[in-house]
């Protein structure tokens, strides 16, 4: 029973990791970006990279796939996102547009195998990325296993979500950002730059979702289309937390992990996965506010 | 205002026309073709009647065409030769039998725990009718429970999203019962009295040409009558029309169902074009991809999206097939769609209704539902 | 309105492209050249396996031109992109047969895409040369398929698996669809007449990649062995969750019928030490034969790391065995060269691969590896012959009692 609570625990944190960054875009912006699971594609594909072409080790890439996303994300606000403020709609096809660009660009290595030029770690092709020593030896307790891999990535998830509430509540950016969130004009009335707010939220966010990339590497496969799932699921986590609410993302992800979970082990890994699109559904027709909510919309 | 409507009909007919008179100049693999893709332009239609007049954006539309789909596909896999010559008294669907455990009874009846539910497909009027009474019913439920609970917006695209990731699951799942991931394959042809529609043939183009008139121009009449506009009210300012006594979930409940009766009767002529089913009728970026051809073409007007859906596919084709953009188009096509949401918010019915609009008065009101939050 | 005006200039003229291409492919034919297509996914998920397939096709193609062709024709290949979407195959496979009138069409990786594509083949009287290994049930008279049936992967391997290594308990696993279902299905039979048993048999979505639950039950499992059927970018994560939880390929070694160099290359030869697959080719085949197709694949596709693979060697063979059907056959209609294909035999990287007269399907060598930590398999057994391809075999079709032949299927042996 421990262990399947574990397991749950371990799913839940991957989806919080995922869920996280998209939660503080719709949730300040109003904007769903379907390119968020192409962006985690990006982090895992960073960590390869850094680890194929520079000698770093994961724990390196951590920063390094954090500013190669967060100037990604800006780019993207301030290309695609930035022009479509209030028609969320229209956000979400054009960030589909994006993913599909992201995807292809990998696969294509930028469009250089165009020219006969390769650079190993991209192309279409399945990678993977070595995990350190000290988090790769399963460490066992008597007859009680744990996995220092999943172990690490609910430690990091943990710390992500503490430093995002930091971020914004303790900090003046954050209040700035709490302050478009309840109402951008009047946020714009008394002096704030939502314009760079946004820019930077839409970053920030953008950086989370690398972190995440690195922390999936270590465990998935690395591949063009990796993410096309993960946004999904990141996706109905934020709704069913409650939008702009980091502390329903969190227990959403926990729930929705928990389930996942419990029903993997008691049935198999498609019911559980069948069973919780099913809560999903019944919870935003139950309360389509999400659990916990931070604005009605 | 009067010379603008003028317009319309004229846009109207030419399309009429020109969709009526193509087989003139086709050859057999592009009239195959060009009915696959007024099968697409019928979804581009049921988009911009739900999302354009009716602000309901429907991010799992792959549900009610997949529903369509594998109703009349159940028909046709019983038809086929392959499911006739297994020996037993009925007709027995080949992938049944790899799937069945040893030695169970090869009748459609008890072959295993589900299959019952395929007699009735005996019968291909059946499998057409279902076709369109299926997704009208699951649209009916889902529809009548979000309504009337209020969920809006966004929170529609979320259910219907994870509603068709769900069906698509179990589908997959139930391989015994509905071919798996593999689909439904081996399909005989769509008979009516006596002549079987060849999927290559004129008729077959016509039988999706004349349909999708028919169902452009029904929605066009929809949308112009009183329940039409009644839904444009809801759409705009949902409480103000609540004050007014409408009945807003009903409208929209009723709109929904006629977007899913639209999307199964396109499942329904795709199986006939393409002769087989698959899962993949409901893959999430297949529903994505139905929602970006109707904002392309333009949700807020229905021959704009009709023509969107064809537009793009054809595009997406050409591209492919050109030698040197085999592994790009895919990234040419996405770029298309970015620049078109940027840019032409209205897509390509907005650009075509501002020049109409140069041309005319000056005074007469766009149409388009534009800014839909 | 304008715009319709356009969009139907455009339809005319693709027309007016189309009937072009067939006023000059009736040229062309005169300038002797023979036109095939080659079909697989160019983009999407699936083209990390299915542009191996199409480079080694096309290797294939342009090693038998530098020769000179075959009959003096040079071959051209037109190239499609499935897409990795049966929805495309389908379009795809209609746009080669109807517009483009090939003599052959190469293509399918996955058995989604042949379903998709058999439709247009069958009715139209077209051939296709499938290469990969797949779950059997189909007796196509339009359809040559050069990758191992299932009973060239599994009759020498589940013996092996209980002899050689004394494992008595399996626990089955793998992708939820046809293939992993029907290899279950013709493994669990094999499995009990060797007297063993299985334990559990279970199925995970295509794609997913969270492997811990089911890792788990097979920890709780009691097995000694597993028997993967599991395909694409979730073997990888498979094999890093198992050495994760802490099991080691050495008491319950993970047994493939799927997992093949590509997959081990991307996982890490560490994650794989110690595992098995079984296919008819392996690159690490010790012939001079198959040494030079490495240098030249690799040669080929510019690429001093490319993996060879079953899946990709028979789409390189089958173009050979269809050349060679070609050269004796009357004329390059389809049906003409599908009755010269009948028999024709090949000396591929693997061994001699022959086509069965029988049912179009093709005889091949089995093989077992075992991997090592440098991502290289060590061959551990081998038939001393290429062994009859039999399609039917889950549902007791044996080499003396043929469901499929010349004739047909004959459904009242099912």
């Amino acid at each position: 029973m421990l262990d399947t609570i574990l397991i749950g625990l371990s799913l839940g944190s991957i989806l919080l990791l995922v869920a996280l960054g998209l939660s503080i875009i719709y949730g300040s912006m109003g904007v769903i970006n379907m390119a968020h699971g192409e962006l985690v594609m990006i982090g895992a594909y960073s960590t390869v990279l850094a680890q194929i072409h520079m000698g770093l080790s994961l724990f390196a890439a951590i920063p390094l796939a954090f500013v190669v996303c967060f100037a990604l994300g800006l780019l993207i606000e301030k290309f695609v996102v930035r022009r479509l403020y209030g028609r969320l709609f229209d956000t979400l096809l054009a960030t589909w547009g994006v993913a599909i660009l992201l995807q292809q660009a990998i696969r294509l290595e930028f469009g250089l195998s165009f020219f006969g030029i390769h650079i190993a770690g991209l192309g279409p092709g399945l990678q993977s990325v070595k995990v350190p020593d000290l988090l790769s030896e399963p460490i066992f307790i008597g007859e009680f296993l744990i996995q220092p891999y999943r172990a690490f990535i609910i430690i990091i998830s943990i710390l992500l979500a503490v430093i995002t509430w930091l971020l914004m509540y303790k900090t003046r950016m954050g209040q700035q950002i709490r302050a478009i969130m309840r109402n951008k004009d009047m946020a714009a009335a008394c002096g704030i730059n939502v314009r760079k707010v946004n820019a930077l939220t839409f970053a920030y966010g953008a950086g989370l979702a690398g972190v995440a990339g690195v922390m999936m590497s270590g465990f998935k496969t690395v591949m063009p289309d990796m993410g096309s799932s993960l946004v999904v699921d990141g996706f109905l986590v934020v709704v069913v937390g409650g939008v702009g609410s980091l502390v329903g993302t969190i227990v959403a992800s926990g729930l929705l992990g928990q389930v996942n979970g419990i029903f993997a082990a008691l049935s198999n890994d498609i019911i559980a996965r069948a069973i919780v699109f099913g809560v999903v559904i019944a919870i935003i027709i139950w309360r389509p506010q999400g659990l916990l909510n931070y604005k009605g919309r | 205002m009067l010379k603008h409507d003028h317009l319309r009909i004229a846009a109207y007919a030419i399309f009429i026309v020109t969709v009526l008179s193509l087989p003139v100049f086709f050859d057999e693999f592009w009239l195959n073709r060009a009915s696959k893709y007024l099968v697409y332009g019928m979804l581009g239609i049921a988009i911009s009647l739900c999302w354009g007049y009716a602000g309901i954006l429907n991010l799992g539309q792959g549900l009610f065409f997949g529903a369509g789909a594998y109703m009349l596909g159940m028909s046709l896999k019983l038809a086929s030769p392959t499911s006739l010559q297994q020996g037993g008294a009925g007709p027995v669907p080949d992938f049944m039998l790899w799937n069945a455990e040893p030695g169970a009874v090869t009748d459609l009846c008890c072959i295993n725990s589900g299959s019952y539910l395929w007699l009735p497909f005996q019968s291909q009027a059946f499998g057409f009718i279902m076709a369109i009474v299926l997704p009208v019913l699951l649209a009916f439920i889902l529809g009548s429970v979000m309504f009337r609970k209020g969920v809006s917006g966004v929170f529609i695209s979320i259910i219907t999203l994870a509603l068709v990731l769900l069906v698509r699951l179990l589908v997959v799942d139930a391989q015994a019962l509905t071919g798996g991931f593999n689909g439904l394959t081996d399909l005989g042809g769509l008979t009516f009295g006596g002549y079987e529609f060849d999927p290559y043939s004129v008729a077959t183009y016509y039988l999706a040409a004349v349909s999708l008139i028919l169902i452009l121009l029904g929605t066009r009449l929809l949308v112009n009558s009183r329940a039409g506009l009644v839904m444009q009210g809801i759409r705009d300012d949902e409480n103000r029309a609540k004050y007014l006594g409408f009945d807003a979930a009903a409208y929209q409940t009723f709109f929904f169902c006629v977007s899913a009766a639209i999307s199964g009767f396109a499942g329904l002529l795709y199986v006939v074009t393409s002769e087989f089913v698959s899962p993949t009728f409901m893959d999430l970026a297949f529903s994505i991809s139905m929602v970006i051809w109707a904002a392309v073409g333009g949700r807020g007007s229905l021959l704009g999206a009709c023509i969107g859906a064809i537009v793009i596919n054809m595009l997406g084709a050409t591209i492919s097939e050109s030698e040197v953009f085999v592994e790009s188009w895919q990234a040419i096509v996405g770029l298309f769609f970015v620049l078109v949401v940027l840019f032409m918010p209205n897509g390509m019915a907005g650009v075509v209704h501002g020049w109409c609009r140069r041309l005319t008065t000056k005074s007469s009101k766009s149409e388009i539902g534009g800014q839909l939050q | 309105m304008k715009f319709t005006n356009r969009i139907s200039c455009k339809l005319k003229l693709g027309a007016f492209l189309g009937a072009v291409s067939l006023l000059t492919s009736g040229l062309t034919h005169a300038a002797k050249e023979i036109e095939v297509g080659v079909l697989f996914s160019q983009t999407g998920g699936l083209s990390i396996v299915e542009k191996s397939l199409a480079s080694a096709t096309l290797m294939a193609i342009e090693e038998i031109n530098a020769k000179g062709g075959v009959n003096g024709m040079v071959i051209k290949p037109l190239v499609e992109d499935g897409a990795s979407d049966p929805k495309t195959f389908n379009e795809k496979v209609s746009k080669l047969v109807i517009r483009d009138k090939v003599a052959t069409i190469f293509g399918g990786y996955t058995s989604a895409s042949r379903k998709a594509m058999l439709p247009v083949v069958e009715k139209r009287n077209s051939l296709l040369f499938y290469p990969t290994f797949y779950e059997g049930f189909e007796c196509s008279k339009n359809v040559v398929y050069t990758g191992a049936a299932p009973n060239q992967q599994l009759n020498n391997y589940i013996p092996w698996l209980v002899k050689n290594l004394g494992k008595k308990k399996f626990f089955i696993v793998g992708s939820n669809y046809l293939y992993p279902k029907e290899m279950a299905k013709v493994a669990k039979t094999l499995i009990e007449e060797n007297g063993a048993e299985w334990v559990g048999d279970e199925y995970l979505a295509l794609g997913h990649s969270e492997w811990s639950s089911m890792v788990k039950k097979i920890k709780d499992s009691g097995a000694d062995i597993v028997l993967s059927n599991v395909v694409g970018g979730s073997i990888i994560s498979f094999y890093r969750e198992y050495a994760n939880q802490g099991i080691s390929q050495k008491d319950i070694p993970i047994a493939s019928t799927v997992t093949s160099e590509i997959e081990v290359a991307a996982m890490g030869g560490k994650f794989a030490a110690g595992s098995y697959t079984s296919f008819p080719y392996f690159q690490a085949v010790d012939t001079e034969a198959n040494k030079a197709f490495i240098e030249r694949y690799r040669a080929y596709t510019k690429d001093e790391t490319a993996v060879t693979h079953h899946a990709m060697e028979s789409a390189y063979s089958g173009v050979y065995l269809w050349a060679k059907a070609v050269s004796k056959a009357d004329g390059i209609k389809p049906n003409e060269i599908m009755e010269a294909t009948k028999g024709v035999s090949f000396d591929a990287a693997s061994g001699t691969m022959t086509v069965s007269a029988d049912n179009l399907h093709t005889s091949m060598t089995p093989r077992i590896v075992q991997w090592n930590e440098d991502a290289r398999g060590t061959i551990v057994d081998e038939f001393s012959a290429p062994v009859i391809p039999l399609p039917y075999a889950a549902y007791g079709e044996t080499a003396g009692n043929l469901f499929c032949s010349e004739s047909g299927l004959d459904s009242s042996k099912l």
